[in-house]
């Protein structure tokens, strides 16, 4: 039955690599729907102002708010973050991105070059016991603005299981895309 | 009648070993209803068609599948129109007089090259060398350039391109005596082919009209899928390339149907 459904597969493959115009059109259908995707997460990283405007919870410290599994939807367009806001944010020199709550804000008198009031933060945790200083780098007491990614403005509950799937399984991944990709070139539109 | 003409076919195949020409002709001669006798139709052994070995395969399609039937269909009526080869299962140099029309790629064309700038304009945005923060503004151009482009494809596909699976070019006067019977709109316009299949239907409507005249007048035919499909699903494409091609026959002699005008 498989079988069958490959050989069709490779029969109108072949057919296809015969007629040159055909390909180049079915090649760039192909990139377009690929693109699609690409330029609607661009257009929202414009919008929000966030490197990373959707991200995934991997770790249950937000519980119960968030589960592991979510997808955050993210803004960095805001100015001030205010205490009670679930941001995420990146320590320096490390790669991953947390999510966590903000427990205390200071405002400094003191103005930075530009002009904005110098902020600190302190995050925490839901579901932790203590504050987030023993996973900031070693000497550093309180966050800046800048280390924010974005504040949480939405979510859905465990559409994210599907990413860390896909991140703890990386065939999956070129399975996944492979399969697409094999369709779309051998599909025309009726 | 549909499954008298397979059976014939199936005979053909049985009786392997057969030049083209041969069962060519016997698909000509089962129109005739010469069912009686189908062994008439023996090769003779000098005849130099009979040294060809080539076996006709008939494709096979899940009649279930009404977007690959209507595929199979438009290809074949786009090929018979083309050189007349029906797919290529077959030589083209054979009994059939076809129409060898030029295909006029020029909306093709189009499509390809906004398909192409959308691309580069995705490309320049994903891998460009500033980094975030600052290029926004390029970002947004290129998402913005992005999506116009992408619906003006969208435009063109719906509203100019429709039913139409075929355009052709028009094609050039010899000045002898064949041009002079034919249809003279033919040496002015291209010709724009459209197929109409509903869904769950089992007719096939093709009309040839002329591309780029105002009222244009069309002939127009409509089959039952089942004259070219039996039940396991083998399809008769000689029988498509015929029926195209004596449409194309009466838009040359001028036998329109009706113009779109006096609807």
């Amino acid at each position: 039955m498989i079988k069958e459904v490959i050989d069709k597969q490779i029969f109108e493959l072949k057919k296809l690599w015969q007629n040159k115009r055909q390909l180049t059109f079915q090649v760039l259908n192909l990139a377009m729907i690929v693109f699609s995707a690409l330029m609607i997460w661009k257009g929202l990283m414009v919008v929000t102002k966030s490197e990373s405007p959707v991200v995934v919870v991997l770790s249950g410290s937000m519980e119960p708010a968030f589960q592991r599994g979510d997808i955050l939807f993210l803004d960095n367009s805001v100015v001030n973050v205010g205490v009670g806001d679930v941001v995420v944010f990146k320590i320096k020199d490390r790669d991953i991105p947390i999510v966590h709550r903000i427990l205390k804000v200071h405002t400094k008198s003191s103005k930075q070059p530009n002009g904005e009031p110098v902020v600190e933060l302190l995050t925490k945790g839901d579901n932790n016991r203590v504050d987030d200083r023993g996973l900031y780098a070693p000497g550093q007491l309180w966050l800046e603005r800048e280390d924010i990614l974005g504040k949480a403005v939405g979510t859905l509950r465990y559409v994210g299981m599907v990413t860390i799937a896909l991140n703890d399984y990386p065939v999956l991944k070129y399975v996944l895309v492979g399969m697409m990709g094999l369709f779309v070139l051998t599909s025309k539109e009726g | 009648m549909a499954k008298k003409k397979s059976n014939k076919q199936q005979q053909q195949q049985s009786s392997a070993q057969q030049g083209q020409s041969q069962s060519q002709k016997s698909a000509k001669n089962s129109d005739k209803n010469n069912q009686d006798d189908p062994v008439v139709d023996a090769v003779p052994v000098d005849a130099p068609e009979a040294t060809t070995t080539s076996i006709m395969e008939l494709l096979q399609v899940d009649v279930g599948d009404m977007t690959k039937v209507k595929q199979v269909l438009d290809e074949t009526v786009a090929a018979a129109l083309l050189d007349g080869s029906g797919g290529g299962s077959f030589s083209s140099a054979d009994s059939f007089s076809s129409p060898g029309l030029d295909e006029d790629y020029f909306l093709d064309n189009i499509k390809l090259a906004i398909m192409t700038v959308a691309c580069i304009f995705a490309v320049i945005a994903q891998f460009g060398p500033i980094p975030f923060p600052e290029s926004r503004i390029l970002l947004a151009l290129c998402c913005g350039l992005y999506f116009v482009l992408s619906g003006l494809l969208q435009l063109i596909t719906t509203y100019l391109d429709q039913d139409c699976i075929l355009r052709t070019k028009p094609i050039a006067t010899k000045g002898d005596s064949a041009s002079k019977k034919k249809n003279p709109l033919l040496f002015q316009y291209g010709l724009k082919v459209r197929t109409n299949m509903l869904r769950f239907s089992e007719f096939f409507t093709v009309i040839l009209e002329f591309k780029g005249m105002e009222n244009t007048p069309m002939v127009k035919e409509t089959w039952s899928v089942g004259n070219f499909f039996d039940v396991d699903g083998m399809f008769d494409e000689l029988g498509l390339v015929e029926r195209v091609e004596k449409l194309y026959r009466r838009l040359e002699a001028s036998d329109y149907d009706e113009s779109k005008k006096d609807k």
